[in-house]
């Protein structure tokens, strides 16, 4: 029955979605400067049958109905309710039924947010967001179908995978959604801009929430991912450059230039056609990394279900996509007359997208470039965090200058910059630098460079608020947590500890300043995994405090899977991580210690830092 | 002048906590070989029986008194580069290690160039 009324609420999304295109062609046609409401009313309706058709398929999660196989395949009865629902995007078919929510809310958004803006530019924008929702209707319907029903119906579905199975990823995907399923609400309204010839400081007006907003979700959501990997992949990282973490931040490093280079076009009427650029930039890296992990094409820590049909649907997207834009901007590009001085704002936003093109193309490169040797010498290489590290690192050093420098910047022409006062910070950066060496432990050319870089950032930051009390308070947020994030990096990388040994019941070890001890093993029977949960007492001999972790091997039933999940005590100084895990024909257990100094702070930079995207979301609300 | 003397003082003393050359590094080699049987982990983060015979390997060539290159070496040439997490710098990866700095050049001077053409107006 739900399989019906899906593939009905499908077929009525598409039906609108082509209405809305056939009504806005009609729209154009007439010379005044009304929308048709029939266009308002339908748009409204083209979301609300798609968000209905959405909870359709939470409510088949949640009655477990295995009649659609979507619900067999990724589901079961003894799953938590908590994690049934989010099940429902937990797998290819829902989350692209995810991807057109977020295409078509946005698409209304924009179209009854934007009223002060001419016509026919808020009309091609809404035909070009709605050709891209019937592009995804026609790909969900035909080949990911969600409602596609299964006969005879199983008694018991197969259950989500349970590395899934946790609060922090049934959240995820839905933010990162907003983020890079929102930037396609740029990209047609950078077509429209284009094409209806509406370009300049009201475009740049018309979109910026739009980036800020996707923004800050993107923030978060890679946040999240990465809090996600780090206690749940069990390895104690939260970076790992793996495809699919790559895949999200892609669009964030054009994103990022993006909201950058629009403060110039907003203040300045230059580099239109570079922000166009941009936004193309920013959703098809999005729909690219999404054609890259769908597809299977890249080896990944969490590649959904492999099918090639997919990624060949996707990549046909993609290259209509590509061609269309890039038809467009060459047939429409004229030669601007961009007047920029040397010292100047203008100048420190192009550095600014200088250095975000260059992350970009690293980590692009880095992802693909495995590909291409694979396809063209048959040499399969792999290409690491050490690829990463090495060559994105030492750029980011000199990066950090200029974003500490570039705000206190005036536009068009500085008269002079303040080189006493940038002296007296880079002083105070290395003397913070010299005491964590002198006090704590010395570490490479390099680590000092990024310490210092970052320190420099954030009191350059701090001073700037100080100076200018009415100053720009997102901004000043955004970097000053940026520099927090980059110098808790470094730190938590310099002063890590690991500790990799194998321990039996009631053994005690003792390594440098720990003693270890194995105390209890115990056996637990929940609803839907069994486990084995180790209490492992570390005595910390300096201070002669005790703590204690409770690793768990967690053997799930459904399907059946053996994780490992580690215990974690996070307190404001240090984190303690231990996995334990069993080894076989044996009665040790492997267990993994590690020491990781101030993660806490890591988390919580990156809150702050989209924390400044949504002030700067309300602040860029009230000026208009 | 005040400082100045003050910025040299903490120069040298900056230059004196230098971190020491590390000795060879059982675990930074172990996270840079891949886990053949594993999903995208290094042989650190994994406990697979691939994983546990790679490191006691490592281990063997260590005693041997094998740099970590010639580890490198020795293992890529086993199983393939697609072992190694950092791609060796050869003319295969030239394109690689290179465009990234490429771009970094041509961004620079695209700039520059922009900056230039203003400042001959005026």
């Amino acid at each position: 029955m739900l399989s019906n009324t899906g593939n009905f609420l499908l077929i009525l999304s598409i039906l609108f979605t082509s209405f809305i295109i056939y009504q806005s062609f009609a729209c154009l046609k007439k010379t005044n400067d009304m929308i048709f409401k029939s266009i308002y009313k339908i748009s409204l309706l083209q979301s609300t049958t798609i968000l209905i058709c959405f909870f359709t398929l939470v409510g088949a999660f949640m009655v477990s109905d295995f009649s659609l196989i979507n619900v067999y395949q990724n589901s079961h009865t003894l799953k938590p309710i908590f994690y049934k629902i989010s099940g429902t995007w937990g797998n290819h078919e829902g989350s692209l039924l995810l991807w057109v929510i977020i295409l078509t809310i946005f698409s209304f958004l924009f179209l009854i947010t934007n009223k002060n803006h001419p016509k026919n530019y808020r009309i091609n924008t809404l035909i070009i967001q709605n050709i891209l929702i019937l592009g995804f209707l026609f790909f969900i319907l035909f080949n990911s179908n969600p409602f596609s029903s299964i006969s005879p119906i199983p008694k018991e579905g197969l259950g989500l995978n349970p590395i899934l199975q946790d609060p922090a990823l049934a959240i995820h995907p839905p933010l990162l959604y907003v983020g890079f399923v929102g930037s396609s609400i740029y990209f047609s309204a950078a077509m429209a801009s284009v094409i209806t010839n509406y370009s300049g400081k009201f475009f740049a007006q018309s979109i910026k929430s739009w980036v800020i907003i996707s923004w800050s979700f993107q923030t978060l959501g890679i946040l999240v991912g990465s809090i996600w990997a780090y206690y749940e992949l069990g390895w104690g990282g939260f970076w790992f450059w793996d495809p699919v973490e790559n895949a999200s931040l892609l669009p964030w490093f054009a994103m990022t230039a993006l909201l950058h280079s629009l403060l110039v076009l907003e203040k300045r009427n230059i580099l239109y056609f570079w922000s166009i650029i941009l936004c193309l930039l920013t959703f098809t890296l999005s729909v690219t990394g999404t054609f890259l992990v769908r597809s299977g094409i890249l080896n990944s820590v969490h590649t959904f279900a492999n099918d090639p049909s997919r990624g060949i649907y996707i990549l046909l997207f993609l290259s209509l996509m590509i061609f269309a834009s890039v038809y467009i901007l060459f047939t429409k590009y004229k030669p601007t007359n961009d007047q920029i001085n040397s010292n100047s704002k203008e100048t420190f936003i192009l550095i600014n997208n200088w250095f975000m093109m260059f992350y970009l193309i690293t980590v692009l490169l880095g992802t693909l470039y495995p590909i291409f040797t694979d396809a063209i010498s048959n040499n399969k290489i792999s290409v690491g965090p050490p690829f990463y590290n090495s060559v994105i690192i030492p750029v980011v050093i000199i990066f950090l200058f200029f974003m500490a420098i570039g705000p206190k910047v005036r536009w068009i022409k500085n008269k002079f910059l303040n080189f006493k006062d940038l002296l007296k910070i880079i002083v105070g950066a290395i003397a913070v630098n010299f005491i964590i060496t002198y006090f704590f432990k010395s570490y490479s050319l390099i680590s000092n460079l990024i310490i210092i870089s970052s320190v420099f950032l954030i009191i350059s930051t701090i001073s700037d608020a100080i100076k200018k009390p009415k100053i720009n308070f997102a901004r000043i947020i955004s970097h000053f947590s940026f520099g927090f994030l980059i110098f808790f990096i470094g730190l938590n990388h310099n002063f890590s500890i690991e500790k990799d040994f194998n321990l039996k019941l009631g053994e005690t070890k003792k390594i440098d300043n720990y003693n270890f001890e194995l105390k209890d093993l115990k056996l637990q029977q929940y609803d839907n995994y069994k486990a084995v949960i180790g209490k492992i007492q570390i005595n910390d001999l300096s201070t002669n405090k005790k703590r204690t972790l409770n690793p768990e091997i967690r053997i799930y039933d459904n399907p059946q899977t053996l994780t490992y999940e580690a215990s974690i005590k996070t307190n404001f100084f240090r984190d303690y991580y231990l996995t334990m895990s069993n080894i076989d024909r044996s009665d040790y257990y492997n267990i993994k210690f590690q020491e990781k100094p101030l993660m806490i702070w890591i988390w919580i930079s990156v809150v702050m830092l989209s924390f400044g995207g949504f002030l700067s979301f309300i602040r860029n609300a009230k000026n208009n | 002048m005040k400082i100045k003397i003050f910025l040299t003082i903490f120069f040298i003393s900056f230059n004196l906590n230098l971190g020491s050359n590390e000795p060879i590094n059982e675990s930074k080699i172990h996270k840079n070989l891949r886990c053949l049987v594993c999903q995208g982990q290094s042989i650190a983060d994994s406990n697979s029986d691939f994983a546990i015979t790679l490191k006691m390997v490592v281990k063997d060539l260590m005693k041997d008194g094998k740099s970590e290159d010639e580890i490198y070496d020795f293992l890529s040439e086993k199983y393939g580069d697609w072992i190694l997490y950092n791609p060796k710098l050869n003319t295969g990866n030239l394109l690689l290690w290179g465009l990234p700095y490429l771009v970094l050049v041509f961004g620079g001077v695209i700039i520059v160039f922009l900056i230039r053409k203003q400042s001959k107006k005026t």
